[in-house]
């Protein structure tokens, strides 16, 4: 269809996200299941008439806030849904449930506390991820109840089906041979999948709400033919549509095509609507790159370690950490509710990354403790398991601040958009050469990068961030200096 | 995060607190009892008398029974025993998931930089260990907006006090049904009280800005009415679970 194919190519556009395969399914409330994910807003480069675009991976669990918000699930919650014992830790199959906060019959607010349950050494409150009315309570103190298995049902508001789907919750819908609850069978008839192809992971090859999202996404990706598999870094963005095959295609079909936007693109219109309220500013700088360039080459010429390539980046990231030492407000994350900044002690820098399976941001965690080449060697870790799409919840959550090497596709330079909760971004254009005036008049030729750092500057101010990035330019441009913090 | 030094507390009292501290305050607490008073039995909260404790020994000495508001095993606690207690916020610690076994291993990596060079310290399973004796057991609960990891350290302890427990029948895999004589080990043969404990506070130092805090203030300003869960079990309750595990 050509409309789908005309909204994919701006979707890829304004980036394609990346899905961890095999994680916990949409926002959930936080003390269920291990949140895997972590917002990113990554790097939009916006065209000059604005709005500006967001590349998200969406997801949730940061400390900063609104993960809470981003828990309202987008899917439709209809009738009386199973609530599960979700999961609480690796390896914990089952739990004892202790006591319970609520009784049939009770209205419950969404993470109101419905029960008490006992791990190993733990106990944990559960809280509600729905608003409703608890219609069922289906295990008594002391019982033990499996991981996945239901606690209750409730009655969840905002009903769309006619009561008559409502009662027949008895027979388990194995109608198709597969197992699964109404609300999930609604989900995949929205989706437009059939649920019978889907692999079921709950228990009895039941088949669950994350089972769905999966799939959806799965097929979402596998079916765009405007992918190209960009293994380099860096956005894969462009300001506009740029095709003429599109322009071409779309003189030969008039017609509208209505696409909902669903699973990780609908949570997108959400998060960059949250992004889009951090009120941004850009600075804009040049740096010399002459200096770099001979230490890459220097790294290059006397590297014992083979299997290693050495590029410019690691150095970029080394230097961005020495320079956050001295800044640590730029390495921070907002709480707008208690109005707090959290200056995070480690250095976890995102590097942004196109791969065949959409744009992703890993981060290498802990910096200030890396050397320049173990630096290299978890960037080219972090490479090859992007490229697999084999990145682990943990590699992709965390980050402090991003870095966007758009220069490795090309253009000047962009106008990132925070990656929500971080304060700060860095694009990065390409180096190009470029004459320079030197004191005397003369003319020379310095390879130059440009590079914009977006802030937010409910956070930051201009001052602060001018001098972190002089900072951060003085290690580039003069690398020895490094040498005066070596440890 | 506000840091509470004890000496000599009784267990009860200093469960109490804690129980308190999780419900009702917002802040951050770390909690250290160098010691407790009398020798009790504390077990975890739902913990069955019948299978845990030798009850005839125990009414019979009249040894005091706690049955603690968090998850976890049963322990025999006297001076020789150290407490820890961390009471966090969801946010506190940057990155860490409020769920088991990422408390579990954020409390080891701090109890490393304590026992540094010293011994082959681990956490293993849900113990802290040197090779594989334990010296250290936890216990956790976590609610919807905070978490409490405590930790009851074996500095020392009375051979004679662990014959009033029985070998649980839920013991970690690497207990490999050992005694307890020789599953556990002294933290004294490696570390003196004193070391322990300021170790402890300065690898707490690292991660929180500390305020020692004075237990009158938490007395007065209590406003609600807070009832903790935390109970003497009656010797009523002893001798039923007593006949009824028979």
């Amino acid at each position: 269809m050509i409309g789908r194919r005309l909204l994919q190519k701006r979707v890829w556009n304004s980036g394609r996200r990346w899905i961890f395969p095999s994680s916990p399914p949409s926002p959930v409330p936080a003390e269920y299941c291990k949140r895997h994910f972590s917002t990113h807003v990554l790097a939009a480069f916006s065209s000059p008439s604005d709005n500006p675009i967001n590349l998200k991976i969406p997801y949730t669990e940061n400390k900063c806030k609104f993960f809470s918000s981003n828990a309202v699930a987008d899917l439709p919650t209809n009738g009386i849904v199973d609530v599960p014992l979700a999961q609480t830790g690796e390896g914990i199959a089952e739990c004892e449930l202790l006591k319970w906060f609520v009784h049939e019959g009770d209205e419950v607010d969404e993470f109101q506390p419905l029960c008490e349950v006992q791990s190993d050494k733990a106990t944990i409150e559960i809280t509600s991820r729905y608003k409703g009315r608890v219609a069922q309570l289906l295990h008594v103190p002391g019982s033990i109840v499996k991981v996945g298995e239901t606690l209750l049902k409730m009655d969840v508001e905002e009903n769309r089906i006619p009561p008559v789907v409502l009662g027949n919750l008895e027979n388990e819908k194995h109608t198709g041979g597969v197992l699964s609850t109404p609300v999930v069978r609604n989900l995949a008839k929205e989706h437009g999948i059939n649920i019978n192809e889907v692999q079921g992971s709950g228990t009895d090859s039941r088949v669950l709400k994350e089972d769905i999202l999966k799939y959806a996404a799965q097929k979402d990706i596998l079916e765009d033919p405007s992918f190209t598999a960009t293994a380099d870094l860096g956005e894969p963005l462009h300001g506009e549509m740029s095709s003429s095959q599109v322009s071409a295609e779309v003189s030969e079909h008039y017609e509208d095509t209505i696409v909902r936007l669903r699973g990780f693109q609908r949570t997108m219109v959400k998060t960059m609507s949250m992004a889009a309220k951090v009120p941004h500013f850009h600075y804009v700088e040049e740096i010399d790159c002459d200096a770099l360039a001979e230490l890459k080459a220097s790294f290059q010429t006397n590297n014992s370690e083979p299997g290693i390539k050495f590029t410019f980046l690691p150095i970029l990231i080394k230097s961005l950490s020495m320079a956050l030492n001295k800044y640590p407000m730029v390495n921070s994350c907002f709480n707008e509710e208690s109005v707090e900044v959290i200056l995070r002690g480690s250095h976890n820098i995102g590097i942004a990354m196109a791969t065949p399976f959409g744009l992703v941001v890993p981060n290498i965690k802990n910096v200030q403790s890396l050397s320049i080449l173990e630096i290299t060697k978890e960037l080219s870790r972090l490479q090859q398991l992007a490229l697999d799409n084999k990145l682990s919840p943990d590699d992709i959550s965390g980050g402090t601040i991003t870095l966007s090497n758009i220069g490795a596709i090309g253009g000047k330079f962009g106008a990132p958009i925070v990656n929500l909760p971080e304060v700060a971004i860095i694009a990065m254009g390409r180096i190009q050469k470029l004459p320079r005036v030197a004191d005397d008049g003369d003319i020379y030729s310095a390879s130059i990068m440009t590079v914009n750092i977006g802030a937010d500057h409910r956070v930051l101010d201009g001052a602060t961030v001018a001098r972190f990035c002089n900072e951060w330019k003085r290690f580039i441009e003069k690398p020895e200096l490094l040498m005066l913090h070596m440890k | 995060m506000n840091l509470m030094r004890f000496k000599g507390l009784p267990i009860l009292k200093q469960l109490h607190i804690e129980e308190q501290l999780l419900r009702t305050s917002s802040e951050n607490w770390c909690i250290i009892n160098d010691g407790t008073n009398d020798p009790t039995i504390v077990m975890g909260v739902s913990g069955k008398p019948a299978e845990l404790l030798e009850i005839e020994s125990v009414l019979r000495d009249q040894v005091p029974v706690i049955r603690r508001f968090t998850g976890g095993g049963t322990v025999i606690v006297d001076p020789g025993t150290i407490f820890v207690t961390f009471i966090c916020n969801k946010e506190a610690v940057p990155d860490l998931q409020p769920y088991p076994r990422p408390i579990m291993s954020w409390s080891s990596s701090l109890y490393s930089k304590v026992f540094q060079g010293i011994g082959d310290f681990h956490l293993r399973e849900n113990d802290y260990v040197f090779g594989n004796h334990k010296f250290g057991g936890n216990a956790q609960s976590i609610t919807k907006t905070k978490w409490i990891h405590h930790t009851s350290f074996l500095w020392d302890f009375d051979v004679r006090n662990m014959a009033y427990l029985k070998l649980p029948k839920r013991a970690p895999a690497y207990r490999s049904a050992r005694g307890h004589l020789d599953f556990i080990c002294r933290l004294k043969d490696y570390m003196s009280r004193s070391t322990f404990i300021d170790k402890t506070v300065e690898a707490a130092r690292t991660q929180f800005l500390l305020r020692s805090f004075e237990l009158g203030t938490i007395e007065n300003c209590s406003e609600t009415e807070f009832r903790p869960s935390t109970r003497f079990l009656t010797n009523e309750e002893l001798e039923a679970a007593a006949v009824a595990g028979q």
